[in-house]
């Protein structure tokens, strides 16, 4: 029996092999050591959820806690694969320490757990709408780390700057791409389970106001010169949109017990 | 900037963008004014599909009769169409913020006149969201037609379906909200049913009948908590504990407590004679489940033991006392699945039986029918099942549209951003 407790014997093995990947990322040029070290702490860390998911009898999406959990795994994924791809060093750095942060909140203020799951997320819409969200989550992180570290080190870019910027685009297409995917799974469940595709509940309200947030970016870099700067900063824009959408929204008056997606709250 | 140009001076670029955009808003914003809000019932069909189609062809119209115009090219670009982004937004997240009413809730006492009068609290219906999904159709049409001029590539594909998809969903959910009927339907164990209640509290004679023949509920078995006796807070109160029961013998550690778990009846009843009281088996409607257990811990010198009963509407609950403030409770257990197994006919003579549960809804001509609750005082004994019927006629065009869309998006995952800034 996996229990909420044994996290921290995971969850620290993982981010140690997480920086070891990231440490060995800054002074090597060979990827392989780092790649095998982040490989290893995924590994380590998703046994922990295969393990609640088997303990629980239901895959661990349930509550905010379980959501971060997945969220802490795909975050160092979204950074060995823009490592992978970009040779940039500090991404896998960045990566390690937002799941740090995650991980740390998860050890702090774990949520309660049990294996009840309320019909309406009984569905096999569930697994692949949250899996997919918090994966797409991860990557568009991966392109608020590139916007921040973009409007900080502006000044001493120079060559480097059109890669980056290449970067933050790709990130975000493949990030976009996914929350379509998921918002509309969520859509099509949303028929079966309430009757309607879409209702303006705040939390759809918010996918709504992030997925067009990111369509702005993508559409204002398309064309004759965008304003580096102006771009990067969208992106922070629509990732604070995210965390409303995330959780932020349990918190507005707007929800306050009418929300059908505040679940975690008991 | 070498060369300033003055604004309205082509090309245009954001600024005419933004002043546009503003612009509809603010026409939005008179009309909901002067006007109020927009009854969906006076576009229902025929209106809403006459609109829909003069709209397309409208746009094809005015495309090819103003073949090369600068004003008409100008709208299917990035200068048109960023700005129009982000008003939208600017309006998607004021919806956001503010509660949101339906037509025949807005009087509601959480709603503030200042936000009233933008139409705010009934955001989807107000002039000002219609207007600006109609200009954003009008760029997103433009830009296709525009596109058409290219010579194919297959790249164009993900294009395609991104812009045609997203015109098809707004387009068709738009207008089509004005023909989507849901009704609550309330039915009896044993009882057929015609009628439903619409949104607006009047009460309508369907095509489909429902005969609810039995209602089961499925309960998850009980959860053990510790509750300040006097506030009947669960404990610890920063990280509340629950134990989820799943077997006797076993032992549930909770707030400091040790409880062993002695004795489960999941069917009980209160049995009291002259000296005390205690649970036996009752197999009949009514039944409470009752756990015994032993408490120790810390500040318990001698353990406790003890009946904990969550009650039903028959039997009082009853908890385990382990000091002044504290105490060992059973909560209400959660519902893990509810079943109505109906028949249903139609006006037209058919009929057929099924189940129909959360997730599960059933479909009968164009109606389909949810299961929604059900008599939630009377628990597991519930004999009373609330259904939600839903008649949407425009889905199947939403649906096109939401499938172009997530297939654009598989385009859009593999081609990724094309590298032209390098
Ligand atoms: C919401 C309303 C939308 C509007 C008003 C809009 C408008 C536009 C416009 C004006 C262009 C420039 C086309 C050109 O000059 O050839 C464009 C291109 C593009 N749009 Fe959209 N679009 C919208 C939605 C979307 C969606 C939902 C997606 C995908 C998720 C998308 C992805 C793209 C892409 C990838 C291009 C670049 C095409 C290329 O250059 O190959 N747009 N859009």
């Amino acid at each position: 029996m996996m229990k909420w407790e044994y996290f921290i014997y995971f969850a620290l093995p993982a981010i140690l092999l997480w920086l070891l990947g990231a440490y060995n990322a800054w002074i090597k040029e060979d990827k392989k050591k780092p790649t095998i070290y982040t490989i290893a702490g995924l590994i380590v860390f998703f046994m922990f959820i295969v393990g609640m998911w088997i303990s629980l009898e239901r895959p661990p999406l349930r509550t905010m806690g379980e959501t971060r959990l997945w969220y802490s795994f795909f975050l160092p994924v979204a950074g060995l694969v823009t490592y992978k791809r970009w040779g940039f060093k500090w991404i896998m750095t960045f990566s390690t320490i937002l799941s740090l942060v995650f991980i740390i909140i998860n050890i702090a203020k774990p949520d309660i757990h049990n294996k009840t799951l309320m019909p309406a997320l009984q569905s096999p819409w569930f697994s692949p709408h949250v899996i997919i969200y918090m994966f797409s989550y991860a990557i568009l992180g991966a392109a608020t780390i590139v916007a921040l570290y973009y409007l900080v080190k502006r000044k001493q870019l120079e060559a480097q700057e059109n890669n980056l910027l290449n970067m933050a685009d790709n990130l975000v297409y493949i990030g976009i791409s996914l929350i379509t995917i998921a918002m509309f799974m969520g859509a099509l469940w949303a028929k079966q389970a309430w009757g309607h595709y879409w209702s303006w509940d705040p939390k759809e309200t918010w996918a709504a106001a992030t997925w067009l947030c990111y369509l702005i970016y993508i559409h204002y870099r398309l064309h004759a010169k965008p304003v580096a700067k102006t771009a990067m900063i969208m992106l922070l824009v629509a990732f604070i949109s995210l965390q409303m959408c995330w959780w932020g929204v349990n918190y507005l008056p707007s929800a306050q017990g009418r929300s059908v997606h505040v679940y975690s709250k008991q | 900037m070498p060369d300033k140009k003055k604004i309205w001076e082509h090309p245009w670029g954001y600024a005419e963008g933004f002043v546009i955009a503003m612009g509809v808003l603010l026409v939005g914003f008179a009309l909901q004014i002067f006007v109020g809000n927009i009854h969906t019932q006076v576009y229902r069909y025929p209106v809403n599909l006459l609109i829909g189609v003069i709209f397309t062809t409208g746009l094809f119209f005015l495309y090819f009769s103003a073949k090369n115009n600068k004003i008409i090219y100008w709208f299917a670009t990035v200068k048109a169409t960023v700005p129009a982004l982000i008003v939208s937004v600017a309006l998607i997240i004021i919806m956001g913020i503010t509660p949101q009413f339906s037509g025949a809730m807005a009087e509601h006492k959480g709603a503030h006149k200042l936000f009233s009068i933008w139409g705010w609290h009934n955001m989807t219906t107000s002039w000002t969201f219609v207007f600006l999904c109609f200009y954003m159709l009008f760029i997103i049409g433009i830009t296709i037609l525009k596109r058409t001029r290219q010579p194919f590539k297959t790249q164009d594909i993900g294009f395609y379906l991104n812009h045609i998809g997203i015109y098809v969903a707004l387009l068709g959910g738009m207008l089509g909200s004005a023909d989507l009927q849901r009704m609550k339907m309330t039915v009896e164990q044993g009882n057929v049913e015609w009628r439903a209640t619409a949104d607006d509290g009047k009460i309508y004679e369907l095509p489909v009948a429902v005969q609810l023949d039995t209602f089961k509920i499925e309960e998850y078995p009980p959860k053990i908590v510790i509750i300040n006796s006097n506030t009947g807070k669960v404990q610890p109160e920063k990280r509340p504990e629950t134990y989820l029961f799943y077997g006797t013998g076993k032992t549930a550690h909770l707030a400091g407590y040790t409880i062993q778990l002695l004795e489960y009846l999941p069917q009980a009843g209160v049995v009291q004679d002259s000296l005390n009281f205690r649970y036996a088996p009752f197999i009949m409607d009514g039944a409470a489940s009752a756990i015994k257990i032993r408490v120790s811990g810390a500040d318990v010198t001698t353990p406790i033991e003890g009946w904990i009963s969550n009650g039903s509407y028959m039997f009082p609950y009853h908890v385990v006392d382990i000091n002044k403030n504290h105490s060992v409770a059973m909560a209400m257990p959660e519902v893990k699945k509810y079943v109505s197994q109906v028949s249903v006919f139609t006006k037209k003579g058919h009929s057929k039986k099924a189940n129909i549960e959360v997730n599960k809804p059933l479909s009968v001509e164009n109606w389909m029918i949810y299961q929604l609750s059900y008599d939630e005082e009377k628990g597991k004994y519930a004999t009373t099942s609330v259904f939600e019927l839903v008649k949407d006629p425009y889905l199947g065009v939403v649906y096109t549209g939401i499938l172009m869309l997530m297939a654009g998006s598989v385009f859009l995952f593999m081609t990724g951003a094309k590298n032209k800034h390098v």
